[in-house]
């Protein structure tokens, strides 16, 4: 369709009343029309303009690029005097002003104002005080994250960071965390030791297993911003430990235990009683435990049957029933953030693909098809997006693929890469 | 003033000798010390304290013998002959103490060595042991069966725990890459249980076991074909 008719439909769709509202959600998420959005060069002060291009601009572009419903128009723009009436003929649909200035203290401000170029009105303004520590690459996801719920009603994801699970030297791994956009990487633990399964809960508190007593213990913050103790057993061994997962409140830590007798099953422990329960029976391997979004129900992977296979049950162990049927491995559960769906991966051919199950439904569907494996599925929080490990290019890195599996992004280059979990940042 | 020059200096020296000297004792002074000495002798004389002996005759046996400043001569040389007897007793006797703490100790050290030596050749009998029976055992895909061939080397573990009764040991459980991490951990735990169970069959008390699951956490080889998996799916066996 040629640029013309797309223009006129749209403003067909604006002029019929759609974007009258401030409030009012303006284009659905699935569909493929996109937004132009044109942002001449931000008013910079204090800032040096180049620096402003890589670390704003273009930052910004990259992260409404990837929303998949809005395009960035920055070339062959109107001059800044132009009149919106100008803009509106270059093809922009809104028109984005931003306005950035550093204090002599360091600390950043943006303010970003949105004009509908049809409408001719203001649909977003917005001030963003920064502290001199925060980048400026992240005042452009906050931007783009509030751009994308203005226009979706669903605050976007540009802001939200990976955490993983990294080798740094042969028997030791530590757990990492990096921005969305694969900057940012940061260490977060250091006990030169086996450290695996991080889990972040919704106030940022982690939780992992660490080998670094010689046996496993599942480590953790037990409050906000807190220091990394020791959450579990809180005497004596405790036999394998892996899998903690923090229950959608942040108040139980669902984990695995393994006993002498070859058997490992779900447990949830109450951080604030210190009491763990058995949810499973003690026969074969019960592992991988995903909350539902109410913290209500658990998917896990067992071997009850035979093979691995993904169960759901209830918090307490009852209704247990068996979720997958297809496919002699199925593993790595993850309830996605509203629970309409689980995302599994099902060995074909012996190697590892993602699958997406729809609970309402009742169906699975495929997400990769590759000839090298994918593993780890976790959410993105608006579950447009599913992050995995595949080892595509060598060795195990990090990537993310829409539902539809044609759009897979390599996060990192980083190598030895795995267990990631995708969390806001904001 | 010719002779001014020597006599004023001479002048000065006598004058100032003569201050600083004690001045000589008068007439009365000495007729005074005189009759305390005389008054001292009768009194001692009346307190029936008057010697007996005379004072300058040391030695009754040679009256005649002269006395003098040589006269501690012959002391001297007799106290010296006897301190240099007195030092030669003691370097004899410390001589002789110190030989025999020196057979006591090589013979202490000789002991010592022996037992140490035996230890060490424990040890290294323990240690070769150790290495022969604790051989890594192997698993199929997906499974946590002990397999026939591997039965032997178990039967080796439980005579080697048998042979040295403070032996313990932890069974570690390893799986290949494929798999999820976490299926992979518990999987671990079932090798390694396994191996606990048919070492208990054998006899052997399960408490000299401890387990552990690395699941696929530590590959031994990193390439994705059987021959790497089938390394990697294993049992292992360390001291602890």
């Amino acid at each position: 369709m040629p640029p013309f008719l797309i223009r006129t439909f749209l403003c067909v769709l604006a002029a019929s009343g759609l974007c009258a509202q401030q409030t009012e959600v303006v284009l659905s998420a699935t569909s493929s029309a996109k937004l132009v959005l044109a942002m001449p060069a931000p008013k910079v002060t204090g800032l040096d303009e180049a620096v402003v291009a890589t670390e704003f601009t273009a930052v910004l572009k990259r992260d409404l690029d990837e929303t998949g419903v809005i395009a960035m128009l920055l070339e062959r723009l109107p001059a800044d005097s132009a009149p919106v009436k100008a803009w509106k003929e270059a093809g922009a649909q809104w028109l984005l002003n931003a306005r950035l200035s550093k204090a002599a203290n360091g600390d950043l401000q943006l303010e970003a104002s949105a004009l509908d170029t049809a409408a001719e009105k203001s649909v977003f303004t917005r001030t963003y005080n920064a502290n001199k520590i925060v980048p400026l690459r992240h005042l452009a996801h906050y931007l783009a994250d509030d751009l994308v719920g203005r226009l979706t009603g669903e605050k976007g994801v540009a802001s939200s960071r990976m955490v993983f699970v990294r080798q740094t030297s042969p028997g030791v791994k530590e757990i990492f965390q990096v921005d969305r956009d694969g900057a940012g990487l940061m260490q977060l633990t250091r006990h030169g030791s086996l450290t695996l399964s991080p889990t972040v809960a919704v106030d940022g508190r982690l939780a992992y297993v660490t080998y670094k007593g010689g046996a496993p213990e599942i480590w953790g913050q037990r409050r906000k911003d807190g220091p990394h103790e020791k959450l579990y057993p809180t005497s004596g061994a405790g036999g394998m430990l892996s899998s903690p997962v923090w229950s959608p409140d942040a108040k139980r830590l669902a984990f695995v235990q393994g006993d002498r007798r070859g058997n490992s099953d779900i447990m949830v422990l109450d951080l604030a009683a210190g009491r763990a329960r058995r949810l499973t029976d003690g026969t074969g391997i019960n592992t991988e435990p995903s909350w539902n979004p109410n913290g209500t129900q658990i998917a896990f992977t067992s071997d009850r049957e035979g093979g691995p296979q993904v169960f759901l049950m209830q918090d307490d162990g009852s209704n247990l029933r068996r979720l997958t049927s297809e496919g002699l491995y199925n593993a790595s559960p993850a309830w996605c953030p509203n629970g309409a769906m689980v995302a599994y991966v099902s060995r074909f051919e012996g190697k590892f693909d993602l699958f997406v199950y729809k609970l309402g439904e009742g169906k699975a569907y495929q997400i990769t098809t590759g000839v090298s494996t994918s593993e780890s599925p976790a959410w993105s929080p608006d579950e447009r997006r599913l992050v995995f490990t595949s080892n595509r290019f060598g060795s195990s890195q990090l990537f993310t693929t829409d539902l539809s599996g044609r759009q897979i992004v390599r996060l990192t280059e980083l190598g030895a890469c795995q267990s990631p979990r995708w969390i806001r940042g904001r | 003033m010719r002779h001014g020059i020597y006599l004023v200096p001479a002048a000065i020296v006598l004058t100032l000798g003569s201050l600083a000297c004690k001045p000589p004792k008068t007439a009365e002074q000495i007729k005074a010390e005189t009759q305390a000495a005389w008054a001292e002798g009768v009194q001692a004389f009346k307190d029936g304290k008057a010697r007996e002996t005379n004072p300058y005759l040391n030695d009754k046996e040679n009256p005649h013998k002269a006395t003098g400043w040589f006269a501690g001569w012959d002391q001297a040389k007799i106290d010296k002959a006897a301190a240099d007897q007195a030092a030669a007793d003691a370097k004899v006797a410390a001589d002789a103490k110190a030989a025999a703490s020196k057979a006591a100790a090589d013979k202490a050290a000789a002991e010592e060595a022996a037992r140490k030596a035996a230890e060490a050749e424990k040890a290294a009998a323990f240690k070769k042991a150790a290495e022969a029976a604790l051989v890594t055992i192997h698993f199929d895909y997906d499974k946590s069966e002990i397999k026939e061939k591997d039965r032997a080397i178990l039967q080796g573990i439980a005579d080697f725990m048998k042979a040295f009764p403070a032996a313990k040991v932890e069974v570690e459980g390893h799986c290949d890459e494929r798999g999820t991490n976490e299926y992979n951990l518990a999987l671990g735990n079932k090798r390694a249980a396994a191996a606990l169970a048919y070492l208990k069959t054998l006899g052997i008390d399960e408490a000299r076991f401890t387990t552990i699951s690395f699941g696929k956490e530590k590959p031994l080889c990193t390439e994705a074909k059987e021959a790497c998996w089938s390394q990697n799916r294993r049992g292992e066996f360390k001291l602890k």
